[in-house]
């Protein structure tokens, strides 16, 4: 790796495209929430509804990446509430595999992410898009995106 | 029909196996083993066997230009095969379609020549069942509650993943190499669907849904999340890419690895894969020295770590050693009868060309019906850290069991 400096315009820059699935009960259920309160979020954040996280795996991962997104991340419900069965425990499974391939390749583990949210707490799905951000923030800093520059 | 086999790099098992082309009267056949120096004439068509680097596009495009078609022979040049795993460290196999436009492929390793009798008689290969179908295990696909790396040979009924023991057969289709057969689980080399590893880490994820991983409090989100610390999924897993992406590393839609090379392509493909695993690797990429590679793996670990070996495994592995002498003699005489008949009595013991049967301690299955098997059953065995070394080959390996360093001064024919 070399030691060049990253300005954080650099960072700002490269931070464009975040896919977010996030689920039809509490994930989405606490975007609402958050939108009736107007609370913010990054502009990048971009939410993808699906029935249950249980639905998204590496394939869909890879799509994302694959088609320009920077991160992926998950928002189900709180574990032990899938509105299901265990949808987002599976999904966490699954993304915990993905975080483990992409370290194995030489990447950071830090863009692709899973979060729970309560869908009567808007701050909750808006706390998990700022971590989403930071945490890619931290892989763009240790150069270790599938983008990465410098 | 004028048929010419070209050799690119890696392992010759495929081109050997072409030399059966030659049992039957209707193909003229040609062997070309230095296609870099093929001067270039008219072939009816061309057969390419061995992996692709980048730097062999020019050839791959003469190739292509004098040919009236060309198939992709063996997973090296159809998915990259099990020499990709090297793109992990960096290096750029690649499968023949992202080089030339307009290739047929013929999967499998070791291919079928069957199959590629049918694609250069310009037949389609009938649909194939998937290997879950034809397998005599069943299985339950209930969430595992562990994730085993090696197992007792006593099962033979339940599937390979309730018993936590990692099988790809899902997205694998019957083939005759079959190694399921030799209690030794599939790694996809077949694929029966595209991007067939992602396919199976997901379904492998779903299994896993009971084992236990990491979570922490998000603190801005005020709920949980995943968390980034070692766990049992984890941990029961150490080599995802080397089980999952075994042999379609460069298909599998993932970016090329970024981990530095530490030494030739070939031992490239070794670090980070796993002791126990280490013998179906090596029987899949010595070509025709395959079964002295795979024991010289075998025994360095044995003699180091006081692994019994009985006499009747020393008679069956000698047998073995002397089979594969013949079979360079018949290979160097591309006498096709000999090769067949060597390579029948090579699968009677080892169970087939990837010496699937061959394992630490013994074998992995029955050979003889009159034999009694727990005289040669392989059993499972303690990972133990430390260098190993056995004439050509030095490697070392992790408490883990993950290979570390690895010297192999040893060329493949």
């Amino acid at each position: 790796m070399s030691d060049c400096e990253i300005p954080d315009e650099y960072v700002q820059e490269r931070i464009q495209n975040v896919v977010v699935f996030m689920c039809n009960e509490c994930g989405q259920g606490s975007a609402n929430t958050a939108g009736v309160a107007r609370m913010s979020y990054d502009a990048a954040i971009r939410i993808i509804r699906v029935q249950c996280t249980g639905q998204v795996g590496p394939i869909q991962i890879m799509e994302a990446l694959d088609n320009g997104a920077d991160a992926v991340a998950c928002v189900g419900c709180c574990l032990g509430a899938c509105h299901f069965f265990n949808g987002n425990v599976i999904s966490m499974h699954r993304i915990k595999l993905m975080k483990k391939l992409f370290k194995e390749l030489g990447y950071s583990d830090q863009f692709v992410n899973q979060y729970t949210s309560r869908a009567a707490e808007g701050e909750t799905a808006v706390g998990d898009f700022e971590d989403i951000i930071d945490r890619l923030t931290t892989a763009i800093l240790d150069k270790g995106t599938i983008k990465d520059g410098c | 029909m004028d048929v010419k086999v070209f050799q690119f790099n890696g392992c010759n098992k495929c081109f050997n196996e072409t030399v059966l082309l030659k049992q039957d009267a209707k193909y003229k056949v040609e062997f070309v083993s230095d296609p870099k120096n093929w001067k270039g004439e008219k072939v009816g068509i061309s057969v390419i066997t061995g992996y692709l680097l980048p730097n062999d596009l020019e050839h791959m495009e003469r190739i292509k230009n004098n040919s009236n078609k060309v198939i992709a022979y063996g997973d090296c040049p159809a998915t990259g095969g099990v020499f990709a795993l090297a793109n992990q460290k960096g290096h750029d196999v690649k499968p023949l379609a992202t080089l030339i436009e307009g290739s047929n492929s013929v999967y499998g390793c070791l291919a079928e020549i069957e199959e590629l009798k049918l694609a250069i008689d310009g037949r389609d290969v009938p649909i194939l069942k998937s290997l879950c179908q034809v397998c005599s295990r069943k299985a339950t696909c209930d969430y595992l509650e562990k994730i085993n790396r090696q197992i007792e040979i006593e099962d033979s009924e339940t599937c390979f993943n309730d018993l936590g023991f990692l099988c790809s057969g899902f997205i694998a289709t019957e083939c005759k190499e079959k190694c399921i057969d030799y209690n030794t689980p599939c790694r996809g080399c077949k694929p029966s669907i595209d991007r067939s590893g992602i396919r199976m880490l997901a379904m492998f994820g779903t299994l896993a849904g009971n084992i236990e991983i990491a979570t922490e409090h998000s603190v801005k989100g005020a709920t949980d999340k995943l968390g980034d610390d070692d766990d049992d999924l984890t941990n029961s897993l150490p080599d995802i890419l080397g089980n999952f992406f075994r042999f379609t590393l460069p298909t599998s839609s993932l970016p090329k690895g970024r981990i530095s090379s530490s030494g030739t392509l070939l031992e490239d493909v070794f670090i980070g894969r796993l002791i126990e695993e280490i013998p179906l690797i090596t029987g899949l990429i010595g070509g025709a020295k395959s079964i002295s590679f795979t024991l010289k793996f075998i025994k360095a670990y044995e003699e180091a770590n006081q692994i019994e070996v009985s006499e009747q495994t020393k008679k069956y592995r000698n047998e073995l050693l002397q089979l594969e002498k013949d079979l360079q003699d018949a290979i160097i005489k591309e006498d096709a009868s000999k090769y067949k008949e060597i390579t029948n009595k090579i699968r009677f013991i080892a169970g087939n060309m990837n010496l699937s049967n061959v394992f630490f301690g013994g074998f992995k299955s029955i050979i003889d019906p009159n034999d009694d098997f727990n005289n040669y059953k392989t059993h499972v065995f303690d990972v133990v850290d430390g260098t190993y070394k056995n004439g050509s080959i030095e490697y070392t390996i992790n408490p883990a069991g993950i290979i570390k360093e690895i010297k192999i001064n040893e060329e493949l024919l």
